[in-house]
């Protein structure tokens, strides 16, 4: 079929729009489930977060006389749109690749940003104090994050790149066909600072504990999303699971794509991601507190900015 | 590192878990809970009205007799009133399924009535309340004690006294 | 049943709970706080969970005699929870002042000042009674969906 309808399609359907939400709630109910019997209590229902939507769906959304009515509005949209987009452009080793219309590395790499943007902006547009708060602690979150992902991603870009003659490549397709044939990059000790780096780096783009500093409950009243209710909050649900989804997705096609193909190669992806959602998600977040701003912002100028560096150094000098 | 402890006994214990809603839930043997009020043994002394510190117990002298009224929507289920009693006719059961509709609010009352009796001896107006004989010696039967029951609370003192001097 | 009826039975399911302290002493209080998060009541089973905002809120847990300090304070938050809510009064300070009765400072009942649609006496009431008392509530806002 035409270039266009496969877009379009891969947008909605499959890997994006309706896969990746499924996916993304159904690991959130994993999650709050594993997280509940790791804590010695039962839990909610593995729907429960479908459950949330429905609900969400019958409340009505209140804005407040002094916010910025487009802006509130419009900003969960945004986010939504830029999260479908990204769920197309990752691939799944052996079953999907993106369209290169739609873009690379650098294209998920920005639109990741998008999120947190919308979360900031949501936060500034409610003319809330708490929400203000949130949208400054978003910001300096972001900040201290951004480095070592971009670094991370030059990293894998510069060894597939020159592993292949050129100096760098930032096609999603080629990294993941390239580690199809040579060897998963985390098997390879070369890429473990990089491994590292990025494991420390998607909790906070996640937003989960110790990271969950500008969605606090306790301290902000949830910050950013605090004046939403109703299907403007559902679309921000929405917003992080696809987030999840896109970003662990991402994970495993810079580090751990499977050499498989067809369905064998489907379920290795559906395994790979919820072991990750387990261990990286489910488990930091019952085992931390959460950290205050500086020490988050301190914290990600350290570890996670030098073994990034580290890593691009020694790809760059190998 | 001992959460990951934890998380192994966590995960190998299964979940803590009190199964109430969908199973009965446990109470203690003394808890205390919905107030049970027994007219039959009250001596209408009227303590617990006087201990009860928010006023949730009420008396009152109608026609029919007295009427005792105790609203569980103040009361803070204290356990003064069944501390005071001296007959025990005022105890706490361990009923704690008291959440209810506000449309319901003002029927959540025990009432009881210690009903009007015509005194056998002088024909006066008393109550049918158990009469306070608990440190009485020596100990009444039970013939005196259903005599003095039938009486009014001035022919009770007499008939008391009568028979602390005879004895 | 239609879909919208179908709909409904299942977004009853997700009932999400805030807490409003109108003045009290907070032994009501820590009783709501180990509803949730202690294992041994758990709950987040029962699909609840605690939300951070009034705005997520579908069931409003007023603990509290109504104090004259906090009124307009607890006023506004209130109005800040979208319909359809339902609103529970936890123990029996709301209900009628309990033991605060005729204090100069509170103005309980509190239905004078906000209107309640579930009541849970108790000094304070036992946690499982406050998941009776939230489980009363579901059923009326299913009603109101």
């Amino acid at each position: 079929m035409s270039t266009q309808v496969a877009v379009v399609l891969s947008v909605l359907l499959f890997p994006g729009g309706l896969f990746a939400l499924t996916l993304g709630l159904a690991l959130k109910g994993m999650d709050r489930r594993v997280a509940a019997r790791l804590q010695g209590r039962v839990g909610p229902p593995l729907t429960q977060p479908f459950i949330d939507l429905v609900k969400l769906a019958f409340k009505r959304t209140m804005v407040p006389t002094t916010a910025c009515e487009p802006v509130f509005l419009g900003a969960p949209l945004v986010g939504v749109v830029s999260m479908l987009t990204a769920a197309a452009l990752v691939p799944i080793s052996g079953l999907y690749t993106p369209e290169p219309v739609l873009g690379n590395l650098l294209v998920v790499l920005y639109l990741l940003v998008v999120p947190g943007v919308v979360l900031m902006v949501a936060g500034s547009s409610s003319s809330s104090p708490y929400g203000a708060i949130g949208f400054s602690r978003e910001m300096v979150l972001m900040l201290a994050y951004e480095g070592p992902i971009v670094l991370v991603a030059a990293a894998v870009a510069l060894r597939v790149g020159m592993a292949e003659g050129h100096i760098a490549t930032f096609s999603l397709a080629e990294i993941v066909a390239y580690q199809r044939t040579h060897g998963m990059f985390l098997l390879d000790p070369v890429m473990w600072p990089a491994v590292g780096a990025f494991c420390l780096f998607f909790p906070a783009n996640l937003g989960i504990v110790p990271f969950d500093i500008p969605e606090a409950e306790t301290e902000v009243l949830e910050g950013p999303v605090l004046e939403y209710s109703g299907p403007a909050l559902g679309l921000f649900k929405v917003m992080s699971a696809l987030k999840a989804v896109v970003v662990l997705g991402l994970g495993i096609a810079l580090f751990a794509p499977l050499d498989l193909t067809g369905a064998p190669a489907f379920l290795g992806w559906l395994a790979e991601i919820v072991v990750l959602m387990v261990l990286g998600v489910t488990a930091v977040r019952l085992s931390a507190g959460r950290m205050r701003i500086d020490q988050a912002f301190s914290f990600f100028f350290k570890w996670p900015l030098l073994l990034s560096a580290a890593s691009v150094a020694a790809i760059a000098l190998a | 590192m001992n959460f990951l402890s934890l998380f192994v006994r966590n995960l190998l214990h299964g979940p803590y878990t009190d199964p109430f809603p969908f199973a009965p839930a446990p109470t203690a043997a003394r808890f205390r809970g919905k107030v049970a009020f027994d007219p039959e043994t009250c001596e209408a002394c009227r303590k617990c009205e006087r201990a009860c510190p928010t006023g949730a117990i009420r008396f009152e002298r109608t026609p029919e007799g007295m009427t005792f009224d105790c609203w569980h929507d103040t009361c803070v289920f204290c356990g003064n009133c069944v501390f005071h009693c001296p007959t025990g006719a005022i105890e706490q059961t361990g009923d704690w399924h008291l959440a209810h509709l506000q449309a319901e609010k003002y029927r959540q009352v025990e009432h009881g009535l210690i009903p009007a009796i015509v005194c056998s001896s002088c024909g006066g107006k008393g109550l049918d309340s158990a009469p306070a004989i608990a440190k009485i010696k020596p100990p009444l039967s039970p013939d005196e004690a259903k005599e003095l029951r039938s009486l009014c609370p001035k022919c009770r003192a007499k008939f008391l006294k009568q028979r602390r001097q005879s004895a | 049943m239609t879909m919208l009826q179908k709909f409904k039975d299942i977004a009853v399911r997700s009932p999400w709970i805030y807490r409003i302290n109108a003045g009290s002493c907070n032994g009501c209080d820590v009783e709501m706080a180990t509803t949730a998060l202690i294992p041994r009541y758990d709950v987040e089973r029962l699909g609840c969970q605690y939300c951070g905002s009034p705005r997520h809120a579908d069931i409003v847990l007023i603990s509290g005699p109504l104090t004259r300090h906090v009124v307009d304070a607890a006023r506004r938050v209130f109005d800040e929870i979208p319909d359809p809510k339902v609103t529970v009064a936890v123990g029996v300070c709301p209900i009628s002042g309990g033991i605060f009765r005729e204090s100069y400072a509170v103005l309980a009942p509190i239905d004078d000042y906000f209107p309640i649609d579930v009541n849970v006496p108790g000094c304070p009431p036992r946690p499982q009674a406050i998941i009776e008392g939230i489980a009363q509530a579901i059923q009326v806002w299913r009603q109101r969906l």
